[in-house]
């Protein structure tokens, strides 16, 4: 090589580092704490090429020239401006503003705002604080985290079971209206293919997100922030925003996150152990003058005082203590041995990385859960992944996706659930593990409630009612599966600096399998039922973003269009009558003609829309939008509607100087959301009946539908109107926000119960005015900051009223729903003037003038029907999330409550009426047992005004009677509790280990943390036994009914956290 | 700027021609899953498949004691006041009342015919329905969208209404090819309907004996000249299947469900046992002694062994197949009995004799599958036509002959006053009811109809079990 060229290759090289471009790399770290900060936007002034820093708050940018001046911004931290300058390396810190005060959220479209600049509510959580514990349902781990929220939970023993939120109270009068669930822009389905209180609970899946994906959560919690999502916005919008690469210098991050916890039964109802089966206090005898019990499933019988009985299993020639006599002796514990320790475990691998033109993350999550209940499990898979790319400097590409699988077998919950019904109808009596052997070597099923002949000999071993729980638990099978994927493929286009023009095309498509297994030997017949599920939505979006500031001035305006297709289908089929063969689980094994469905639907809605925001001297803000949507669920010939939004937000505190306040806000805004209905609601057909196969050929049956079509149907609208102030004091140590909102919602799409004298049932309709009025307040704050010990806490709370002021012409009540008992029935109603929700039923009848209750001649007491117990709604919600840092322990804490609302609890009503609960047996005043006859001083003590004799008076009554027959059987207004909570849902305490130790090893950071999820309640006001933060019912609307709902589960483990 | 603005133009212009397409594909909200024509006799076949609900009920069979509880005594408390009427009008009758109404086509059979076989069961479910409740929403019901509130009518005006329906049948009915397609109960043959639809007229005519004779001797002497029941073949009587799908209430009760919950009455046995009655070892099964023993009736504290010491409810009774009989040829015997004894048809009690042991020999043939028992049976004294109580004799041998539709057995104890029962002890103050309450819907559902129909209880009283219908005259 000659000198020459060497020389023009120095040349060069020296023309490059004078002209060209140089790489500045460095590290953002966290002011305080010292840790790396990621995801903090770097970018050139006055240019708009910039990058982010990585998982480890490292970037690389190339800037050309030397008077370039970097800006460092990012979520919750002052931003920082540094003149490049001749440096090559920059390291920089930055403030937290506050972490709890984040100053960006993502609104409507995933448009990410300055808080400040936003007409309404916006509350965000971040993603760290829902996987404090764990928790596998996104919905359920933003319990108490939401101001205006109300989320009701589930057992953890369902497996992922049913987990509703409701924003802003019911705004439904139907008591329907979920949230709709968007991530990163992509509505996901919310569906849920649960039954109602009865049956298996295989909740809401939208909890197919992998909370480990998730950055952070916002919530739209009315039309004003919802607006944009025309007549999907009505209920509001949970808009998750997921964990994605950074570009910059290229580097790869892995975490791995791993935890362990067992699962506990916890939260038993007292039972008494002193009385065993039967109706009376006498033994029944066999002709031989053996004393026998037989499957009677009530505990008004003798004493367990040990007397030699025989019991159902010495009338099986099979086992080995036939025809022996056995003590009748109480079992307390019968209840308890039936469970076993759960346990789960939980993964999780994310790969995260980038380089100048790419960024991308891939997670995958593992979890597998063994239920409490025996032979119950839950496994789950999802993987995700999200990736950008810089196609040119002008283009970008784009894909997120998630793929969820989940594949479980569940307790069935309710009346004749999985041993749900054990408090309500069983036997005190009954040692439960000599029932877990239930099969007999030669296949006879063991089964407790079985009556023999008066020569001991059971001639008919089917079981009445209730099967052996073991049999439930290994024959009795519900399986379920699920594949689901949603997420987006995207192209952008930066047309100008300040247009960017953006396509999506949007989809989220699963199948969804169920099947239930009922084996031979049960009370039911053997058979087998199977569906598939199937929905698939996709939505193509265009969007134009302009975004320009002038000196003053700043404008923001979005313009974008949608079209949305959803296709549903469904196949079901049934055994009926047996399997031809047994244990033979398929559909042609039927002996009768099987149930055979398939179902289909279509709906597509066309919608344009945009919004503006305009800002003067980062004080005053306005902000306006507007809809369109074309519904083809509506009439053809009026399917098109408008939904506009206005609001506004002034930034006092650029105007005062006080030096306490740092930030001051007050916004006001007004919006128009609405919602539609499901496809084919607007004409009238006939439905197929039963079919009747007989001897001279089958006939085949036709009926008119009980629920009338409307042709005049119309979208519901809700007009909303809110107005908060958001305010900061000490450096943002000190946050509040503050809301009022008023939402009306009007011409709500109903299935309104009419006289079926009508020939119908129901009707579709446009009815009603439900107005919902409420105050949200949301305070944050910091009170302890020092090195070694910082306290950062959130207390979230809302109060909301409902009011129905109109309902449809003539009727003034609307039944939502009727839960009927030995035929007495209980409604949950929505009367006009009333608030939402109000339970009527059987109450006492009462003397009006002392509010005494009233006996008959009987000195029982009396009942009057159609008594309107009030709303099943609470007063107020909201929850306290803390966060400690103690030296290098973190510890997390959360806690929500509930004050008011109510629900019925059959479990109770039926562990009475049953003589299972404590109180059937204790003692009365005289200190006798009140079921010894009246005559030993036994009996309850009742006291009331006596119908007989006109005044008040005291009296001793049987107490089965009492009890049984009276209020067991006729007085719900006993089984109504006051749904009011207290409860510690979440704790993790964590420790970091220390860098130096970490030096030796391959990670960059480890973290280890003991979490508990759902430890205790801290108080309740019903009794024990029932959990009013677990009332989910399955798919049911709202959530007022028990009618056995699973053992509440706590549960304790460990986690650990390593990136390397 | 200029740029921008076109591409903005460019923008608005695309989304006001989305934003204008408000045009679907015609089939988009059309429903693919249910068939938008009806079948006349599709609907009367779905009508029909509500026939054996009006007789299998755990609640009308306790009214008469025909049985009682062994484990779960509370229905044959009366614990139930309130009993839904709804799924009566929005099943059969809103389908009969689609069929009355509709286009219907002549390849299912005359369409006069199809209509009238449709009023006949359009009388038939309301009679049911008058008698168990009263005053109901006739004249303004099954209306649809055009009245979600419809008022009530006395009973006396929907037995006037039913009368004249049961007479626009019988005149509508086309005797010549006139069978129909997909009938469940008569296989489509016309001639029974008719004689049906004028026997149904004859039984509700006989209801009139206590309020309105007149009346109701006039209205029996029209169904009489119109044609009624000539054999138990002509029977009304809703044929099960051996098949899950179609099977009889008490074989669901008692095998698929597994309860032995249900015996014969004390009361039923006390009359039936003494009398040999044939029909005895049909209605009920033997005891774990080898006996026929009736379950004291309402017990308040049910005794658990009880099961092993009485008559279950009869074991050829409660077949996945067994039959439903609802309308039959002796209760139309008994009913000219007795119409001969009160005078409305002539013969005195010559007539009613011949018909009294003929309705009894029917009745044995219609339970037992033979007449063989019969004449021994008759013979007895007690059995035996006695001019002087004849009347309690056909009660008593109607209350056995109608064993299990308790409804039916219900209402004419009402009329009758016999068999002599006594209430469930200490139950609804130690009464038998009379009437059943309306649903407690209706107090929500249709407010100012519901309370006005209250009003017009003839004998007073309030919505509840003990309140008297109209042709229950005290």
């Amino acid at each position: 090589m000659n000198k020459r060229i060497l020389i023009f290759f120095a040349l060069l090289l020296s023309a490059f580092c004078l002209y060209a471009q140089k790489t500045i790399r460095g590290k953002v770290t966290d002011a305080e704490g010292g840790s790396p900060v990621p995801n903090v936007s770097v970018t050139i002034k006055g240019k708009s090429t910039g990058t982010t820093t990585d998982y480890n708050g490292e970037y690389a940018i190339q800037i050309t020239g030397t008077n370039s001046i970097l800006v460092f911004t990012t979520i919750g931290y002052t931003a920082r401006e540094i003149p490049v300058e001749s440096q090559h390396s920059i390291n920089v810190t930055l403030t937290p503003e506050n972490t709890q005060l984040s100053t960006v959220v993502v609104t409507a479209l995933g448009i990410r705002r300055d808080q400040k600049s936003i007409g309404y509510a916006a509350q965000q959580i971040k993603g760290e604080n829902l996987t404090l514990t764990k928790e596998q349902n996104v919905i359920g781990s933003l319990d108490g985290k939401i101001a205006g929220a109300q989320v009701t939970g589930s057992s953890g023993a369902s497996l992922g079971g049913t987990q509703k939120i409701k924003l802003r109270g019911v705004n439904s009068i139907n008591g329907g209206g979920q949230p709709l669930m968007v991530v990163d822009g992509t509505p996901i389905a919310q569906n849920n293919f649960s039954g109602d209180a009865n049956g298996v609970d295989y909740g809401n899946i939208s909890q197919d997100i992998n909370p480990e994906d998730i950055e952070s959560v916002n919530v739209l919690k009315g039309p004003a922030a919802s607006a944009l999502y025309g007549l999907r916005g009505q209920y509001g919008v949970i808009l998750i925003t997921t964990k994605k690469g950074a570009r910059g210098i290229k580097k790869v991050d892995v975490n791995l996150n791993s935890a362990y916890s067992i699962e506990r039964i916890g939260n038993f109802m007292p039972l008494q152990n002193i009385y065993g089966v039967g109706n009376n206090q006498t033994f029944l005898t066999l002709a031989n003058g053996q004393k026998y019990i037989n499957g009677n499933d009530e505990s008004w019988g003798p004493k367990m005082d040990g007397t030699p009985v025989r019991m159902y299993y010495s009338f099986y020639p099979q086992d080995p203590q036939y025809g022996q006599l056995t003590p009748f002796v109480p079992q307390p514990d019968n209840l308890k041995d039936y469970f076993q320790t759960g346990q789960n475990v939980n993964n999780g691998l994310s790969v995260t990385g980038g380089n100048e033109n790419t960024a991308f993350r891939l997670s995958y999550n593992n979890a597998y859960i063994k239920g409490t209940m025996p032979n119950t499990w839950l496994k789950r898979n999802n993987l995700g992944l999200s990736s950008s790319l810089n196609l040119t400097s002008k283009l970008s590409a784009g894909v997120n996706a998630t793929y969820a699988n989940n594949d479980g077998q569940r307790p069935t919950q309710g009346y004749q659930g999985s041993f749900t019904g054990a408090v309500q109808w069983f036997q005190r009596n009954l040692d439960i593990k000599r029932l877990r052997d239930y099969k007999y070597a030669d296949g006879t099923i063991l089964n407790w409630n079985v009556n023999p002949t008066s020569a001991g000999i059971i001639t008919n071993n089917k079981p009445s009612d209730w099967n052996n729980p073991f049999f439930d638990a290994y024959e009795v099978l519900n399986n379920d599966r699920r594949d689901r994927i949603f997420g987006d493929v995207n192209v952008s286009y930066q047309l100008l600096p300040a247009l960017k023009l953006s396509g999506f095309v949007r989809s989220d498509f699963y199948t969804q399998n169920i099947s239930h297994k009922e084996a031979f030997g049960g009370r039911l017949n053997e058979g087998y039922a199977v569906g598939k599920y199937q929905n698939k939505e996709t939505n193509y979006e265009f969007l134009a973003q302009y975004v320009k500031s002038w000196s003053d001035i700043s404008v923001n305006v979005n313009a974008g269009s949608n079209l949305l297709t959803q296709h549903y289908s469904q196949l079901y089929q049934a055994t009926a009558g047996g399997l031809s063969s047994p244990a033979n689980y398929t559909i042609a094994a039927s002996v009768d003609r099987p149930v055979s469905t398939s179902y289909s639907r279509e709906k597509q809605v066309r919608s344009v829309y945009a919004m503006g925001s305009f800002g003067y001297k980062d004080t005053y803000f306005l902000d306006a939008s507007i809809r369109n949507d074309v519904s083809s669920a509506l009439p053809a010939n009026n399917n098109s509607y408008w939904y506009p939004s206005l609001s506004g937000s002034f930034v006092f505190s650029q105007l005062i100087n006080w030096r306490p306040l740092s930030f001051g806000k007050i916004r006001a805004g007004y919006a128009i959301a609405g919602s539609d209905l499901d496809p084919y609601q607007t004409s009238t057909t006939y439905a197929l009946g039963g079919v009747y196969p007989g001897t001279t050929g089958t006939i085949n049956t036709l009926t008119v539908p009980d629920n009338l079509k409307n042709p005049n149907i119309k979208p519901s609208f809700a007009n909303s109107f809110e107005i908060g102030t958001d305010l900061r004091f000490l450096n943002n140590r000190l946050g509040l926000e503050f809301t009022y909102y008023n939402q009306q919602n009007k011409d709500q799409i109903i299935n309104l119960s009419v006289s079926g004298a009508s020939g119908f049932d129901q009707t579709v309709v446009n009815a009603g005015l439900i107005e919902n009025k409420g105050i949200e307040l949301s305070l944050t704050g910091r009170p302890v900051q020092s090195k070694m010990f910082s306290w950062d806490a959130t207390f979230n709370f809302a109060r909301n009223e409902s009011l129905i002021r109109e309902l449809y012409p003539g009727i003034n009540v609307y039944q939502l729903d009727v839960n009927t008992y030995s035929s007495v029935s209980i409604y949950l109603n929505s009367t006009v003037d009333k608030g939402f929700g109000s339970l009527v039923g059987q109450a006492y009848r009462r003397d009006p003038a002392t509010g005494k209750m009233l006996l008959g001649t009987d000195n029982m007491p009396l009942f009057e029907t159609n008594h309107d117990f009030g709303s099943v709604l609470p007063e107020f919600t909201g929850g306290f999330l803390n966060n400690f840092k103690i030296w290098k322990f973190s510890v997390g804490a959360m806690i929500s409550f509930q004050k008011g609302g109510q629900f019925f609890s059959w479990s109770k009503m039926l562990a009475v009426k049953s003589g299972q609960a404590e109180e059937t047996a204790a003692l009365n005043d005289k200190g006798v047992n009140v079921r010894e006859p009246l005559a030993n001083g036994g009996g309850y003590k009742i006291t009331g005004i006596s119908q007989a004799i006109g005044r008040e008076t005291e009296a001793y009554v049987d107490a089965r009677a009492y009890f049984r027959n009276n209020i067991g059987t006729r007085i719900y207004e006993e089984w109504l509790f006051d749904a009011s909570y207290i409860k510690l849902r979440e704790v993790s305490v964590g420790y970091n280990l220390d860098e130096n130790l970490l030096n030796k090893t391959p990670f960059k950071s480890a973290r280890l943390a003991l979490i508990t999820r759902n430890p205790v309640m801290i108080w309740q006001k019903a009794p024990k036994g029932l959990d009013p933060s677990e009332l989910s019912s399955g798919s049911a609307s709202i959530s007022w009914i028990e009618k056995g709902e699973l053992q509440t589960v706590r549960s304790y483990g460990v986690n650990l956290n390593l990136t390397f | 700027m200029k740029k921008l603005l076109s591409s903005l133009y460019l923008l608005l212009f695309a989304t006001v021609f989305l934003g204008s397409c408000k045009k679907f594909s015609d089939s988009i909200n059309t429903d693919p899953n249910n068939p938008t024509k009806a079948s006349g006799t599709q609907l009367i076949a779905n009508a029909e498949l509500f026939l054996p609900g009006l007789s299998s009920s755990p609640y009308g069979v306790h009214y008469p004691q025909y049985l009682s509880n062994t484990s779960f005594t509370d229905n044959s408390r009366y614990t139930t006041i309130n009993f839904n009427f709804y799924n009566l009008y929005t099943g059969p009758l809103a389908n009969l009342e689609n069929a009355i109404n509709a286009e219907l086509s002549a390849n299912e059979g005359p369409v006069s015919n199809q209509v009238a076989v449709a009023k006949i069961l359009k009388a038939y479910f309301f009679w049911h329905m008058t008698d168990r409740w009263g005053p109901l929403p006739f004249r303004d019901a099954l209306k649809g969208k055009d009245d979600f509130t419809p008022a009530y009518d006395s009973q006396q005006s929907i037995y006037n209404a039913l009368f004249a329906l049961l007479d626009e049948a019988n005149a509508g009915i086309v005797t010549t090819n006139g069978n129909i397609k997909n009938d469940i109960v008569y296989g489509g043959d016309i001639n029974k309907w008719k004689k049906l639809g004028n026997t149904i007229h004859l039984l509700m005519a006989l209801r009139l004996s206590k309020v309105d004779p007149a009346k109701g001797n006039a209205e029996f002497n029209k169904a009489l000249t119109n044609g009624i029941m000539t054999a138990n073949a002509d029977n009304l009587a809703y044929a099960h299947l051996l098949e899950q799908n179609n099977e009889n209430y008490w074989y669901n009760s008692f095998t698929r469900l597994g309860r032995n919950w249900f015996a014969l009455s004390k009361p039923l046995v006390d009359y039936m046992s003494p009398l040999n009655d044939p029909r005895l070892p049909v209605f009920g099964n033997k005891n774990n002694a080898g006996n026929y023993v009736g379950l004291e009736y309402g017990k308040a504290v049910p005794n658990s062994n009880d099961v092993n010491n009485v008559s279950l409810l009869g074991s050829s009774l409660r077949q996945q197949n067994s039959p439903v009989h609802l309308v039959t040829y002796a209760q139309a015997l008994f009913a000219l009995a007795e119409a001969a004894k009160l005078g409305w048809i002539t013969g005195g009690d010559a007539t009613a004799k011949t018909n009294y042991d003929l309705a009894v020999q029917s009745s044995i043939t219609q339970w037992t599958g033979s007449a063989a028992a019969a004449t021994a049976f008759l013979a007895q004294t007690g059995v035996q036509y006695n001019a002087a109580n004849a009347i309690e004799q056909i009660a008593y041998q109607r209350w056995v002959h109608l064993f299990l539709h308790g409804y039916e057995g219900w209402a004419e104890w009402r009329r009758t006053g016999y068999p002599v029962l006594v209430a469930a002890p200490g139950a609804n103050g130690d009464k038998i009811p009379r009437r059943e309450a309306y649903p407690t819907q209706e107090r929500a559902n249709n407010t100012g109809n519901y309370n006005a129909a209250l009003t017009t209880f003839p004998y007073g009283g309030s919505d509840d079990l003990n309140a008297r219908v109209w042709w229950d005259k005290p």
